[in-house]
């Protein structure tokens, strides 16, 4: 491949958060261009162009500002080691640090923890649980967080059932799911109806038509759900309070499921298991028959940081890139 | 698949398919057989000598594609937890009731055992093995695996020459074969440990699909095709297929700790 080769090039508009592109192998240098903040007058220095090459520690960017009227040629150009640009590679699954930060857990509908410090968690993020006091069975279990509370010292659990009050523990964030769709999911509640509705404790991604196997151990007591083959006859994406799958069985009559409790730790969680595909609820749902398909969803690429100074830029920014390749790198 | 005399570097970033480490030796495999099955075009020398810029990671087609399937299994297998061990932890390390209990689900669930049974011999220090799943699991895994009760080693089945190369043992119906690349879901037990996961397998459980009978490709291109100078060669692979689950009820992943 010849020097200086760009192997692609994109726009997006931010978002105000972190912003992960999806690059091809052997990216070796990357600039981006804020057209927002290039094209608007300054009144302070601002970043409007980043670099970055292979080598750089991650998280790291060279930066250029676009100076404000009275500060003409002062620091416009700076590196910076954070807030910058980050390789990823979704299929090594790279998690977040261990907070052994949580202070409680609260008996809510919606589970709430609490934590000292800064969480730094966005509405949607996947925290996994470990070893909180008087609420252990949550240990080891990934849960969608923060539609319902968030703040910097709290996140809700938010398609948890309700707990015990949990005292002191510790969490991490995930950062990619499992890179393979469609995903076995832990279930957290099933209604007892005509038609079962079962809470996942992340956001699903099911379709309608998906045909998925129920694994209900003894310990949750729903044991005639066990084993069942069920195809999936609406789903329920609201942030809040959703995240279900309504099932064709007829749970009227079956013991009550319930979450497990501190004492019962260790045991197996339930789980919906995806197993195939009911092609005829499929087209009468007007879904596509193929959702059942297995797909890898894990990607390359690069992660920009967001905010003013950092690639990823400040909501509604503009933002143009261009990332390539060197036919050698030699970094000694 | 390749004798090579260097390998990648501990500073290269794996991202970098085609990164550099440059006039390593490698030499072609023995088996002409095996090199076309990667596609391979030159297989009427096997033994020949290659000088090139890239030490190639041949090897790694194969090995991505047992990469891959193990993320799908992981992803999306049904998985019950070790539970009767006395580390504390959830879940625990592997015992013999953890391995029973996945043993009597496959048989339950009509899954077809891989391995016939291997037949006692009046030997010293041997056990007949019986007919068996395919446990796949971690290198890791090795310590736990010999506390297990009833575990046996290969070295004492009654046709050691006979068992899987990479194969550690069994334990009633499983056979458990061992991987360096083997599945672990990093920080995941309620005490914060890595959690490993054997995928207990019966026949048939999943299958890996080409798509348009698209197998793997070696891509070989000499140094006149591969720059003006002539100076680098540069090898690859690519192949176009899935793994996929072909019976839910015929595969199940234990997850245990250390």
């Amino acid at each position: 491949m010849a020097a200086n080769t760009i192997l692609q090039q994109g726009r997006f508009t931010s978002t105000g958060a972190n912003t992960a592109l999806s690059i091809r192998s052997d990216v070796d240098w990357m600039r981006i261009y804020n057209i927002t903040q290039a094209a608007a007058s300054q009144t302070t220095a601002i970043g409007v162009e980043y670099y970055w090459q292979r080598g750089f520690p991650a998280d790291a960017a060279w930066e250029y500002k676009k100076a404000g009227s009275g500060v003409q040629g002062a620091n416009l150009t700076t590196y910076n080691t954070s807030g910058g640009f980050t390789l990823i590679d979704t299929s090594s699954n790279p998690n977040g640090l261990i907070n052994a930060t949580v202070t409680a857990l609260s008996n809510a509908a919606i589970p709430v923890v609490s934590n000292s410090g800064t969480n730094a968690l966005s509405a949607g993020d996947i925290v996994r649980m470990f070893n909180v006091a008087s609420a252990s069975q949550v240990g080891g279990v990934d849960f969608t967080v923060g539609y319902n509370t968030l703040t910097a010292g709290t996140f809700s659990l938010d398609y948890m059932d309700t707990v015990v009050t949990g005292t002191t523990g510790s969490w991490m964030k995930v950062n990619y799911d499992p890179i393979f769709y469609p995903r076995r999911r832990t279930a957290t509640k099933i209604s007892k109806a005509v038609q079962a509705v079962v809470t996942l404790s992340v956001k699903h991604g099911y379709k309608v038509g998906q045909l998925v196997r129920m694994v209900v151990p003894a310990v949750y007591g729903m044991i005639q759900m066990d084993g069942l083959q069920a195809t999936i006859v609406a789903v329920d994406t609201t942030t809040t309070s959703g995240n279900t799958i309504t099932l064709d069985v007829d749970s009227s009559a079956f013991t009550t499921f319930a979450f497990p409790l501190s004492a019962d730790s260790p045991f197996t969680m339930a789980e919906v298991v995806p197993m195939g595909e009911d092609t005829a609820s499929a087209l009468s749902a007007g879904v596509s028959t193929l959702t059942d398909a297995t797909v890898n969803t894990a990607y390359i690429g690069m992660n920009l940081a967001a905010g003013v100074n950092s690639p990823a830029g400040a909501s509604d920014d503009v933002i143009y890139w261009v990332a390539g390749t060197s036919f050698n790198v030699s970094n000694s | 698949m390749f004798n090579y005399t260097g390998k990648l570097k501990n500073s290269q970033d794996p991202q970098r398919l085609s990164g550099l480490e440059i006039y390593k030796t490698v030499y072609l495999c023995d088996s002409p057989t095996l090199f076309e099955r990667l596609g391979g075009r030159n297989n009427k020398t096997p033994r020949q000598k290659w000088s090139v810029g890239y030490t190639p990671k041949v090897t790694e087609s194969r090995q991505t594609e047992d990469q891959l399937t193990r993320d799908m299994l992981a992803s999306t297998a049904s998985f019950i937890n070790c539970v009767s061990g006395i580390n504390g932890d959830s879940p625990t390390e592997i015992t013999r009731v953890d391995i029973d209990e996945v043993v009597q689900s496959l048989l339950s669930n009509n899954a077809y055992t891989i391995m016939d049974n291997i037949r006692g011999e009046d030997r010293f220090g041997t056990a007949p093995v019986r007919n068996a799943y395919f446990a796949l699991c971690s290198t890791d895994l090795t310590s736990s695996l010999d506390s297990v009760n009833g575990f046996t080693q290969v070295n004492q089945y009654p046709a050691p020459m006979n068992a899987l190369q990479s194969e550690w043992g069994a334990v009633g119906n499983l056979r458990f074969l061992i991987s360096s690349i083997g599945s672990v879901t990093y920080n995941a037990s309620n005490k914060t440990k890595d959690v490993y996961n054997v995928f207990c397998v019966g026949m048939e459980a999943y299958a890996c699909i080409e798509q348009d009978g698209y197998s793997a490709s070696f891509i070989y291109r000499p140094p006149i095709y591969d720059g003006p100078l002539a100076l680098n060669a540069s090898v690859g692979y690519k192949f176009a297929e899935v793994p996929r689950i072909t019976n839910d009820l015929w595969v199940l992943n234990l997850r245990c700790t250390l």
